[in-house]
């Protein structure tokens, strides 16, 4: 609505300027109103996420020394360490992210790619979707009838690893199917043009574009597969196990189940206070870190694609 | 349109009654047309009159959109490039192609030009003669030969532009489809690219799609005047600037429309 500087001779001229005026300053203020406003929304949670991490770390880091992170537990988990648990967790991680990566960018490579618009892809559709809203707790009893008890795995590593990575597999088939999506058609066509067939264009060209798209969904994996608690319950996952385990088939150690049961079934609560914290800041440290690896990858191929 | 077709000695391609059909909608009616080798052959006419349509015709390109159905004959060194047992992937080896808005991967410039050729299974030591040679052909080695590895999106868009012929240069095809190819670039890009093309007719067969009609009388040797879907008038380039047989030739190229 601008100014319309045109010379009318009539009154409504007056009023048409009067009228832009006001439509001007309104639109003025309502700029500066937003701008506050969406500001104080990113302030505020940043705020939630600096007093968590503030309060976590003022009340964990004094459990925090090499003992703790080093050792196994001993005497009920009032002394040592919570070495087991830190191990257990990550090979948790690379467990369900080997199996989840390939299978969830394979898959989305196919629905972007190749399926038809076909009630068939329909279907897949909405039962990843659903996949997505499923809670935890159904996956972990899925995981215990299907691996441990059907597949005879029993509770285990392999079998913990096979449930956390039906929970994150949605995730990986979303941001890959996004970032497939937000590679221009261009590519493909030039692609193409040069005699080049339609899975190489995709290995080749396509699927580099599209790697930083595919990190984030794995960031966003690697967070939830460390700190879930339900799909481990019942799939293998133990409090006190004083030794690292074997092979894929052996129970561990976790540290958000190692946190839920010192803060609320452990044999001396108030004693282990600090312990809960540190293991608290254990994982979230742990996490932070790949997640920063992992923007520190994505950081990598974004600036190769850029100029 | 019979009239506007002149018998071509030794026709590098051949199109015989093409009908195009976007679902319900015909785009191409029955287009006849021979294309000589190692020459320019311009297609002209006012937007949406098929020219593009005709073009992506050549390489097949057309067989990505859904709903697209071709009724005709077009013939490439004398074989049917819809025949039964042709792979259209083969195809654009041999017939290359060159876009409208220069569009270079996300990669160096060596990457891009190689991309075809390591693809195809080129040796890793006749890659740098291959994407040298290509660069050359391109009138863009000069200019990038210092920075082989720098991303290709860091060039201006005539740079851009000439990589892409680069690429495009780069698997060897024989003939060269270009679809407006300057329409996004200012005129001393347009220029050199022109100059380019001219230079490259020695070796190649090349069709081009412009909207420019000075640019069709300035490096063209036949050209073709489309409208709505059908070939009005085809034929030697000075013949149908300057006497063309249809009414509507010379109305679109007097500006009369379009």
């Amino acid at each position: 609505m601008e100014l319309n500087a045109e010379v009318k001779e009539s009154d409504s001229k007056v009023a048409r300027i009067q009228g832009g005026l006001s439509m001007r300053l309104n639109a003025k203020k309502s700029e500066k109103i937003a701008f506050a406003l969406l500001g104080l929304s990113a302030l505020t949670v940043m705020g939630f996420v600096l007093v968590i991490l503030g309060y976590i770390i003022y009340n964990g880091y004094s459990a925090i020394n090499i003992e703790f992170l080093t050792e196994m537990p001993r005497l009920m988990m009032t002394q040592g360490g919570i070495y087991p648990a830190i191990v257990g967790t990550i090979y948790l991680i690379i467990g369900s992210m080997s199996v989840a990566l390939p299978v969830g960018v394979m898959a989305a490579i196919y629905l972007n790619e190749y399926a038809g618009e076909t009630r068939t892809t329909w279907l897949i559709e909405m039962a990843i979707n659903n996949l997505a809203g499923t809670p935890s707790v159904i996956f972990g009893l899925f995981g215990m009838a299907l691996f441990v008890k059907y597949f005879g795995f029993g509770p285990s590593i392999l079998s913990s690893s096979l449930t956390l990575s039906l929970l994150i597999i949605p995730v990986i088939i979303r941001s890959t199917e996004e970032a497939l999506i937000a590679v221009p058609n261009e590519y493909r066509e030039s692609s193409l043009a040069l005699g080049v067939s339609k899975w190489q264009t995709i290995r080749h060209a396509v699927l580099p574009a599209a790697i930083p798209g595919i990190i984030t969904g794995s960031i966003l994996s690697i967070g939830r597969v460390a700190g879930e608690t339900a799909p481990i319950l019942f799939t293998g996952v133990a409090y006190f196990l004083p030794r690292l385990p074997d092979s894929i088939y052996s129970q561990f150690m976790a540290l958000p189940y190692h946190l839920f049961v010192l803060a609320t079934a452990g044999t001396n609560i108030a004693k282990t206070r600090s312990i809960q914290y540190g293991t608290a800041l254990v994982l979230l440290i742990i996490v932070l870190s790949l997640n920063l690896i992992a923007v520190l990858i994505r950081r990598h191929y974004r600036n190769k694609l850029k100029i | 349109m019979t009239e506007g077709i002149q018998n071509v000695s030794q026709p590098q391609i051949k199109i015989e009654n093409l009908n195009l059909w976007y679902g319900e909608k015909q785009a191409l009616k029955n287009v006849s047309m021979q294309i000589p080798r190692n020459s320019i052959t311009a297609l002209i006419g006012p937007s949406g009159c098929g020219k593009s349509t005709f073009i992506r015709c050549l390489n097949r390109m057309n067989d990505l959109i859904n709903n697209c159905r071709i009724e005709g004959k077009v013939t490439i060194e004398g074989k049917d490039i819809y025949g039964p047992d042709v792979d259209a992937v083969e195809l654009r080896k041999n017939v290359g192609m060159v876009f409208q808005k220069p569009n270079p991967f996300p990669m160096s410039i060596y990457d891009n030009v190689a991309y075809g050729p390591r693809i195809h299974g080129a040796n890793k030591k006749d890659l740098d003669g291959i994407v040298e040679q290509a660069l050359r052909s391109a009138a863009i080695w000069d200019e990038v030969l210092d920075r082989l590895k720098s991303p290709a999106l860091s060039l201006s868009g005539g740079q851009q532009q000439r990589l892409c012929i680069a690429r495009t240069l780069a698997v060897k095809p024989k003939t060269i489809l270009f679809d407006e190819p300057t329409s996004a670039l200012d005129p001393i890009s347009t220029l050199r690219i022109e100059d380019l093309t001219m230079e490259l007719k020695k070796d190649y067969t090349i069709v081009i799609v412009t909207h420019n009609m000075q640019q069709a009388a300035r490096i063209s040797d036949y050209t073709g005047f489309f409208l709505m879907g059908e070939l009005i008038e085809f034929g030697q380039t000075r013949q149908i600037f300057q006497n063309p047989r249809e009414k509507s030739t010379e109305d679109y190229i007097t500006g009369r429309f379009g």
